[in-house]
């Protein structure tokens, strides 16, 4: 019942909320099972509820009279009569104890067999992005103004000039508008349930008519889908669009003049976004920022509406305000814990892991290694010594306030010559020599700065003479470095 | 079933040990920063001669095992003088990284007051000092602590400019570039830095979003704000009732991100809130289903209001929140005013005894910081 025996005519709006999936369709099982019971259960409830209702109807009793010709009897589920009906299957479910698979036959072949619309599938992803943060890898691209104004030509503008105020659906109403003639698309703007965060989710396809008739498989394809996560209240957007801006000139070189491909499609939507932020005399583009990660908190704390955007590493003291008290503290600072001052005054901070072991790869390849400096007991004296160095090089990063990065790549461009190599600088990752005279290094890890800050600890990294970017003061995850400090290339 | 009990009456002692110890400490500390024992401590040092009486002797050698601590912490309570008397203070930093070129870094510390008393955690600028071509000194903005809402790299453009630098690699390039700077000198010359302006102006945008921010969550504590799951019974809302529930997301007091909304009121307000961190426009929605947004100007007044309701604007409601002497803190009361003479307009002498508004107080009168909102002129 998905496709009416209209006419098709290629059209320019976007794809209906409504449109419906055939539930049989196998990839629905799958996209379902990534959810946890009660995660289902949560959206079968949302769905039934009174202001939804009418947006996801279920399959009742008075739809099977219009059809007698169906084959009755042979489901397993019923139709119920009535939506309370429906609502009270899915209380018994909710209290009685088994796997999510009966709530998935429930909800495919029972009470939505005559389809799952696209916008259900939506909410199915994000519940699982909000269930998961760490699903997808994020890059952070910076929202800047073309011709930014000068300052202060006068204080009477706009406060809020730097960030785009963006209303939902008029943002939406012109994507739609920026890439409708290219590429036919559904949106779903979501609000996360954890993190101060607005994701839009586009599903690309590229027919351009309103009810296409591809399989309906590729209606769930998990790479036509694009997450644009908007952080509140700051110029940066997050994508879970792999490319960076650069490379415009993909490996996939397609003949086609009009390429149709998932890849190119999500290009389109990307440079579609900075267009429909833009209004008239205030133009935006979207520059990279060289950060990719898979956690959102990350994201959040490094390029975020919050104090630590600009100040990490051995400056992270400063944006936990972990160093000095409020004026009113009669207390000297010096006597005070910085966990103690980062709590005090503010609604306890959700220090997640204070003290987790965060298991990355590098230590496990360390671990392995037998070190002369690894002993813990050593002479009180020398690790307190040590103690305070790496105090005084990574601040509160890697231990109090963490932004896990997951990965880091970092170009080192300066020649290795053996004089300037000690032995602390060897980093137990793989390093990939290439011929021209740099060294790749690339950590991957759960917590890649944290990990660092363990190594220091331990005394494999000399923490005084380190460079900066390895106590994450860059915050970035990708650093080209020469002489210890990171170049910045103009071109972004 | 004992065990839990012993467990659970452990750990609220342990508690009270920790809040007990926490509250001694500050209480010594504010006993040693005090004026009397500092003067004390200023008299009997200095006179320190040899005399023959012992109980004397003891007294001096007491002052001078506690001198070290007396000092620090008369030092520290003149370094907090100075932060509550000027709010933006400086102090030298160092970079620890062994490669950075410019390791001496001027930290400048803005500490902003807030509605109930408290200060905000302080806010920094770690600036980097540098010479431009001509050899004058040059800042520049290393780190910083500033949240997005303002935006310091933009201020940093207008107010503390830097000499071009002909910063390219290439020989020749460089020789282009410098050959250009002599043949049009006005190109690469410097602007005139200025730091104060450029302090002075993130402080203001500072300390104008914090009174924004306490404007809305005045407004909102005038409501009543109802928290989910803490006091949600008492306010008497339906379990069913599930819409309403906002995210707060200015975090009034127990933490951003809890879900919040604002208890029945007289006004018919169902929801306020900021439609964004920075607590420009606030969102009104009232039981009829009216929707209103107005927006605060840095001088606290509100500039401008819309309500729409079902038939369309509701251009008696936008005048008056936006009429009066503008202020967001009387909203309410210009809302009371007008609902109350609404009602006698319609004969309906029922008595509307809720005025106990004498208590009222505005946000900015308690605060060092009014200042700088009388300071501004009406944009």
């Amino acid at each position: 019942m998905a496709r009416p025996k209209s006419i098709r005519a290629p059209t320019t709006a976007s794809l209906p909320s409504n449109l419906r999936l055939p539930s049989s369709t196998p990839s629905l099982v799958k996209s379902f099972g990534k959810l946890t019971r009660q995660a289902l259960l949560d959206l079968a409830f949302q769905w039934l509820d009174d202001r939804n209702v009418q947006s996801f109807p279920p399959y009742l009793q008075e739809n099977e009279d219009q059809k007698e010709d169906e084959d009755e009897g042979l489901s397993p589920y019923p139709a119920e009569r009535t939506i309370n009906d429906v609502r009270n299957a899915y209380q018994e479910l909710q209290l009685r104890k088994g796997g999510k698979r009966e709530v998935i036959d429930r909800i495919l072949e029972g009470d939505w067999r005559h389809g799952i619309t696209l916008r259900q599938l939506a909410m199915v992803d994000l519940r699982y992005i909000d269930d998961h943060p760490a699903s997808l890898r994020w890059t952070a691209l910076e929202l800047a103004r073309i011709g930014a104004q000068q300052y202060p030509p006068d204080s009477s503008a706009d406060m809020t000039a730097c960030l785009p105020r963006l209303h939902a659906s008029t943002f939406l109403n012109s994507l739609q508008q920026q890439i409708a003639p290219l590429v036919k698309a559904h949106y779903y703007l979501g609000r996360s349930t954890s993190l101060p965060l607005t994701f839009l989710r586009i599903f690309v396809t590229n027919s351009p008519y309103q009810h296409p008739r591809q399989a309906a498989d590729s209606l769930t394809d998990a790479s036509r889908v694009i997450y644009i996560a908007f952080p509140d209240s700051c110029p940066f957007i997050y994508t879970s669009i792999a490319s960076t801006t650069g490379s415009k000139a993909s490996t996939t070189a397609t003949p086609h003049p009009v390429a149709t491909d998932p890849r190119s499609l999500q290009r389109l939507v990307r440079d579609a976004i900075p267009k429909a932020l833009s209004l008239p005399h205030q133009r935006y583009t979207l520059k990279a920022t060289s950060l990719t990660a898979k956690s959102l908190q990350a994201l959040l704390a490094l390029r975020g509406p919050g104090r630590s955007n600009q100040s990490n590493g051995a400056f992270s003291i400063f944006a936990d305000a972990a160093l000095e008290g409020s004026p009113l503290d009669p207390r000297p600072s010096n006597t005070v814990s910085p966990e103690e001052h980062m709590n005090q005054q503010f609604h306890q901070q959700k220090t997640t892991e204070p003290s987790e072991p965060t298991d990355s790869t590098d230590e496990k390849k360390l671990s392995k290694r037998p070190n002369p400096h690894t002993d813990p007991r050593e002479d009180p004296h020398v690790s307190k010594k040590r103690s305070l160095a790496v105090q005084s090089r990574f601040g509160t990063s890697g231990s109090l306030s963490s932004a896990p990065l997951d990965r880091l790549d970092v170009r080192l461009l300066d020649p290795p010559t053996p004089t300037s190599n000690p032995a602390s600088r060897q980093t137990p990752t793989q390093t990939q020599t290439q011929t021209t005279p740099s060294l790749s290094l690339t950590f991957t890890g759960t917590d890649i700065i944290s990990g660092i800050r363990k190594l220091a600890e331990l005394g494999v990294v000399d923490a005084k003479r380190m460079p900066s970017w390895m106590t994450g003061e860059e915050a970035v995850s990708v650093a080209v470095v020469r002489q210890g400090s990171r170049v910045v290339k103009d071109s972004g | 079933m004992e065990d839990d009990d012993l467990d659970s009456e452990i750990s609220t002692i342990r508690a009270e040990i920790r809040t007990l110890q926490h509250r001694r400490r500050i209480l010594s500390s504010s006993i040693l920063a005090s004026r009397p024992l500092q003067r004390l401590a200023t008299k009997a040092h200095p006179q320190s001669p040899p005399s023959a009486q012992s109980q004397h002797q003891q007294q001096t050698q007491q002052w001078a095992e506690i001198s070290p601590l007396l000092q620090s912490s008369s030092a520290h309570a003149r370094t907090n003088h100075h932060r509550i008397g000027f709010s933006t203070t400086t102090f030298p930093f160092k970079d620890p990284s062994p490669t950075a070129d410019t390791p001496n870094l001027l930290g400048v510390r803005i500490d902003i007051g807030l509605r109930d008393g408290t200060y905000t955690k302080p806010y920094y600028i770690l600036l980097r000092t540098g010479t431009n071509r001509e050899g004058k000194k040059e800042v520049s903005v290393h780190r910083h602590t500033v949240p997005a809402v303002v935006d310091v790299g933009g201020l940093e453009r207008g107010y503390l400019p830097r000499s071009k630098v002909p910063t390219t690699t290439v020989d020749g390039e460089e020789v282009e570039a410098e050959a250009e700077a002599q043949l049009k000198p006005w190109k690469y010359k410097p602007k005139k830095q200025d730091l104060k302006g450029f302090v002075r102006e993130v402080r203001k945008q500072l300390v104008v979003w914090h009174l924004r921010c306490d404007a809305v969550r005045y407004l909102r504590e005038k409501l009543g704000v109802v928290r989910r799951g803490v006091d949600d019974d008492a306010a008497g809302f339906e379990e069913d009732e599930e819409g309403g529930w906002e995210r707060d997301i200015l975090g009034a007091a127990a933490g951003v991100g809890e879900e919040t909304r604002i208890a029945k009121n007289d006004l018919g307000i169902v929801s306020l809130g900021p439609t964004a961190l920075e607590a420009v426009y606030v969102r009104l929605e009232w039981e009829d289903g009216r929707v209103g947004r107005f927006k605060i100007s840095s001088t606290g007044v509100v500039e401008r209001a819309v309500v729409l309701g079902d038939n369309g604007r509701d251009k008696e409601m936008e005048d008056v929140i936006t009429g009066g002497d503008g202020r967001v803190e009387t909203l309410f009361d210009r809302l009371r005013k007008h609902g109350l003479s609404e009602r006698e307009e319609g004969g309906d002498r029922s008595e509307h005894g809720d005025g106990g508004e004498g208590s009222e107080q505005g946000y900015g009168e308690d605060g060092s910081d009014h200042g700088d909102m009388g300071d501004e002129s009406i944009l």
